[in-house]
């Protein structure tokens, strides 16, 4: 391919001239190539980063009480993150460099309804209904959701069973048949539609989540628990700072629990 | 008794099939390709099952490192009037003007120093050393220095890098970086204060080891300066239903 021809047009001139034929020789310029090619491959990005789209509430505080929106106490899961602290001590212990995350959750008011503070500002161990959890993911063989996922699961029962079942009904074709892209895209436009009106659905049993989080806890924690979030269809959930009460159920759960 | 003549070939090997080749996927880097930023901190961004995609344009990006320094990245869309290099002009005469409403000492900037400035990628020094740091861009070897400086490697230990953040709550008396947030959002470009707008314009870029606490004050820092949505770069992580 890369050889040249050439063909001595002039039969009638003296001399009786050589076929000539030239070949040129690629190797170097293949070898130019790769080490662009290299230098292309090693300075760019071809991965895109995901973002996660979070709101958080105003800053400025809400003078009137009426205009608080107030979760109910049976609706309501606090959620702390922590990291892992060494033993004894408040220092976070790291993993390899990793912080590791703990998670605490406590379902209604801090304390239950007898509260956390006694006469004083006493703080009573008895009532302190925290609890603690971790980030598991479904378990391999049974798919069954573990750690903290099956306890905002177990809360958000009524949505899940409602998305589960239209779930089946796009993957039966419900939704449109799902032969060809331009139909996939459409059933499934019409799938979120109907999922996003059942998170909203005010007849169902919904949790509302409150996240907290321990100075110390890691931002990739944080980022865990928004995604527990989206895996389990949670529509009402905020981010919020933690109170005195807060820190004094995770301080007196660590205490009676490391001695 | 005739002898099998085996036919000398050449060696030869014909190299312009591979040289296609090479040319056609170097033109497909070439094309497709993003060059990576060079970032004054590496961060390893937390995994998460979001599947949303980052902005290609008009988007900041606030880069934070495990020690709490705030750096910023402007992403402006190239095709339209605002290129990424008159935007960064109007953005450091919009925060000069912020700057000045509330502190003693003015701050001015030359026009040689506004153009050193809209060559830079990331940003973040105090805006009191900030005309010392563009002077650099004309000295030799400059390029390095800065880079030096806002890597935290500089020799001189007055030179500090990263916008000043503190805890403050109070809108009248903005901390630095909420000084240029804030003049993100009053450049006369409304691409991005429309994207700024609807929560897709601030992207926050922080390392999955990083304390809550860094991040919280970063957060606490926009919810006061009336930027309460805002979005965080993730990387992606296989999904799991």
């Amino acid at each position: 391919m890369a050889e040249v021809q050439q063909n001595d047009g002039g039969k009638g001139k003296k001399g009786h001239q050589k076929k000539m034929q030239i070949r040129v020789d690629f190797t170097p310029m293949v070898d130019m190539n790769m080490l662009l090619i290299t230098f292309f491959m090693l300075c760019t990005t071809m991965i895109k980063s995901q973002t996660l789209t979070i709101a958080l509430p105003s800053n400025e505080k809400v003078n009137n009480e009426e205009n608080m929106s107030q979760a109910s106490a049976d609706d309501a899961v606090t959620i702390i993150i922590d990291a892992k602290r060494k033993t004894g001590s408040f220092d976070v212990d790291t993993i390899d460099g990793k912080v590791q995350p703990v998670i605490y959750y406590y379902e209604g008011k801090p304390g239950g309804d007898a509260g956390m503070l006694g006469p004083g500002g006493a703080v009573l161990s008895e009532n302190n209904n925290i609890k603690v959890s971790e980030f598991l993911a479904n378990d391999e063989k049974t798919g069954q959701a573990r750690g903290i996922r099956e306890i905002i699961q177990q809360r958000n029962l009524d949505v899940l069973t409602e998305i589960n079942k239209i779930k089946k009904q796009y993957a039966d074709g419900g939704f449109g048949s799902l032969e060809t892209k331009a139909d996939r895209e459409k059933a499934q436009a019409a799938y979120d539609e109907a999922a996003s009106k059942i998170r909203k659905d005010e007849n169902l049993k919904k949790p509302v989540i409150i996240i907290k989080s321990t100075p110390q806890a890691s931002f990739g924690s944080l980022v865990s628990v928004l995604d527990e979030m989206q895996i389990n269809n949670i529509s009402k959930y905020q981010i919020d700072n933690m109170t005195k009460v807060d820190s004094l159920m995770v301080i007196d759960y660590q205490n009676s629990h490391h001695n | 008794m005739g002898r099998v003549k085996i036919a000398r070939k050449s060696t030869f090997i014909d190299m312009t099939a591979m040289s296609d080749v090479t040319v056609l996927l170097l033109t497909f880097f070439m094309l497709t390709s993003t060059f990576l930023q060079k970032e004054p901190a590496t961060v390893i961004t937390p995994a998460s099952v979001s599947t949303e995609k980052v902005q290609e344009t008009n988007y900041v990006q606030v880069l934070l490192s495990p020690e709490g320094k705030v750096w910023l990245t402007m992403n402006n869309d190239t095709s339209s009037n605002w290129s990424n290099e008159k935007m960064k002009v109007a953005l450091l005469e919009k925060a000069s003007e912020i700057y000045n409403e509330t502190h003693q000492k003015k701050i001015n900037f030359t026009d040689e120093q506004k153009y050193a400035f809209s060559k830079l990628g990331s940003f973040g020094v105090p805006l009191n050393q900030m005309g010392e740091f563009l002077d650099l861009a004309n000295q030799q070897e400059g390029q390095t220095k800065m880079d030096q400086w806002l890597a935290g490697e500089d020799e001189n230990p007055n030179h500090i890098t990263g916008i000043p953040i503190e805890w403050n709550s109070d809108e009248s008396k903005p901390t630095e970086f909420q000084i240029w947030m804030k003049a993100m959002r009053q450049t006369e470009n409304s691409n991005l204060a429309d994207k700024i707008k609807d929560g897709t314009g601030i992207a926050i870029k922080a390392d999955q080891n990083t304390s809550f606490d860094i991040v919280h004050m970063v957060m606490d820092n926009l919810q006061t300066i009336h930027m309460n949505k805002f979005t965080l770069l993730t990387a992606l992580k296989g999904a799991e239903e």
